[in-house]
């Protein structure tokens, strides 16, 4: 199979928002929320390795987490963390930034724009060091669905983020997918009515 | 069991309108993020080659990847990859396995271990000596013999190669002596013939490859060339030498018997621009391309395969960029790489199919120093 060009893989990125942005109106009017989110779960990184000699894409898999401050219902601060390892690659993630939520009932979804840093270690052992490394800025953004399993407990089915770095010299455009689990912490907005 | 839910959720759906639209709603979502998973995961990425240049003044060697749709060169993260002192030639054996430079002030051979997804370099060491400054090299097509002209021993270094670890052994009786000053060799495709260029006598001299290696030489060599040889090249087919005379402004062109010996086309040597210092064949043996150093451009012609008689291609001669010193074939022969020591440029042409004249693609690149070799994998 040929690849889809980078273009087509931010389209789709942004398709993919998009799609969220416009269903989430359906199902929002929330009602109450915790005041601290903190998630945590599996994470896959497409990484746009080709932009820095690779023969193809790299598909590295690790773990995301993040936290998030609810400010309001629907207002949020969160920073997001993840490390993505794979072929030679580890790409490690810092990253904060503001996050909208709509809710409804059981369901959440949220779109955010993240901002921070991205290492990227290719380890590939020479006399003289056993690794290269870089240090650059990473910028991006993304969104998600939630699914309360309980008051306590979210499951998160998907959280996806077009995350653009610059590691190396070059800059490479990334997609990284990610699901797990999200715990609820504080509480904001309305009480039910017992 | 079934009829009880679906009649159950029609009781919802329809005193319920909004919990189904947010049902409807998640399905959607949980499917296009399944849809996005399948997308990520299903693609490969394009083909390619990788291009390495020796870097003689840092004691390097570049690696880079050509995407083999539009030329872009990308430069393979921890480039440029250390060597010994001054490396000059480079060549990689046919499995792409295995990346061998001449250290020229360090008299060595360095044999680099190449990652086969990213084409990455890592030394193995220890490395091996050859002749006094290592001019020129090339490696047989079955990869299992390394050849090696020293400029300043006037001998010809010939090692076997092992298959899976790269290991280079002298040959039985190498070094073979040749007469003063090689500068450069070719060897045919099939490894049975080496030619070995002597720019201060202009001569080539020819030797027959025995199956152990050892080199001895054809008849009636050595054979005349033009003044100021500085590069060879044979045709794939196995039918034609050829050889730039930098300071005739010419190209000689022979045709190789079965023997090894070398008898000169009809109308040999023919017309190069200014300065000719290197020339590269396309794979298919069809055309032929001499870079001018003096005139900055690109002798084409397009051989005769019967005959070896060229013909110049309509356009000739193309632009090379600013004093090229080196020009490579692209292994699928959809490109031409030129490279100026004076700007530290690769330039990328393309070869037009057909007529095998060149176009500009707008694609180059630099290095941070002058190069002294590339080489293109397969």
């Amino acid at each position: 199979m040929t690849i889809a060009p980078a273009g087509t893989v931010r389209r789709t990125a942004i398709l993919s928002v998009l799609s969220l942005i416009l269903l989430s109106p359906l199902a929002a009017r929330a009602q109450q929320g915790a005041r601290l989110d903190v998630f945590g779960g599996f994470s896959y990184m497409r990484f746009d390795s080709t932009q820095i000699g690779y023969a193809n894409y790299s598909n590295l898999y690790g773990w995301n987490a993040s936290a998030t401050g609810n400010i309001k219902l629907n207002l949020s601060v969160v920073i997001d963390l993840s490390g993505n390892y794979g072929s030679h690659l580890d790409v490690y993630n810092w990253m904060f930034g503001p996050q909208y939520t709509w809710r409804r009932e059981k369901s959440r979804f949220f779109v955010h724009g993240l901002f921070g840093k991205e290492q990227t270690r290719a380890n590939l052992p020479q006399p003289t060091r056993p690794y290269f490394e870089s240090v650059g800025k990473s910028y991006g953004g993304g969104g998600g669905f939630d699914w309360d399993f309980s008051p306590r407990l979210t499951i998160r089915v998907v959280q996806a983020d077009y995350l653009r770095s610059e590691t190396f010299g070059p800059t490479l455009n990334n997609i990284r997918v990610s699901t797990g689990v999200v715990f609820h912490f504080g509480h904001i907005g309305h009480r039910p009515r017992l | 069991m079934t009829g009880k839910v679906d009649r159950k959720m029609l009781v919802k759906t329809a005193s319920d309108p909004q919990g189904a639209m947010a049902r409807m709603t998640n399905s959607i979502a949980m499917l296009g993020s399944v849809a996005l998973l399948f997308f990520l995961t299903g693609c490969n990425a394009a083909s390619s080659h990788t291009a390495y240049l020796s870097l003689p003044q840092s004691d390097a060697v570049a690696a880079y990847r050509i995407d083999n749709h539009n030329a872009k060169f990308t430069t393979i993260v921890g480039s440029p990859f250390f060597t010994g002192s001054s490396p000059g030639p480079v060549v990689v054996d046919p499995a792409g396995e295995f990346l061998y430079v001449a250290n020229r002030n360090d008299d060595t051979i360095s044999r680099f271990k190449i990652d086969s997804s990213i084409g990455s370099l890592t030394e193995v060491t220890p490395r091996v000596h050859s002749g006094l400054t290592p001019a020129d090299m090339v490696m047989s097509s079955a990869g299992d013999f390394l050849f090696v002209a020293n400029t300043i021993s006037s001998n010809i270094s010939v090692f076997s190669v092992d298959s899976a670890s790269g290991a280079l052994t002298p040959a039985p009786s190498s070094p073979f002596a040749t007469p003063p000053n090689p500068v450069t060799l070719a060897l045919t495709p099939s490894g049975k013939f080496l030619y070995v260029v002597n720019s201060n006598l202009a001569l080539v001299f020819g030797y027959a490859v025995s199956s152990s290696g050892t080199l001895q030489p054809v008849p009636l060599s050595p054979f005349p060339v033009g003044i100021g040889a500085a590069a060879i090249a044979i045709d794939p087919g196995e039918k034609f030498v050829y050889v730039a005379n930098s300071s005739d402004n010419t190209v000689t062109i022979d045709s190789i018997n079965s023997s090894g010996t070398l008898a000169t086309v009809v109308g040999s040597p023919f017309a190069a621009g200014t300065t000719p210092v290197g020339l590269t064949v396309s794979p298919s043996g069809q055309y032929l391309y001499i870079i001018n150093q003096g005139s900055s451009d690109i002798t084409a012609y397009s051989i005769d395969s019967t005959t070896g008689i060229p013909t110049l291609i309509t356009g000739s001669p193309f632009s090379g960029g600013t004093t090229p010193a080196l020009i490579v074939s692209d292994p699928d022969g959809n490109y031409v790489y030129t490279v100026s020591q004076s700007s530290s440029t690769i330039t990328v042409l393309s070869v037009t199919s057909g007529t095998g004249a060149l176009a500009s693609t707008g694609q180059s690149t630099t290095t941070t120093v002058a190069p002294a070799s590339m080489f293109v994998t397969k």
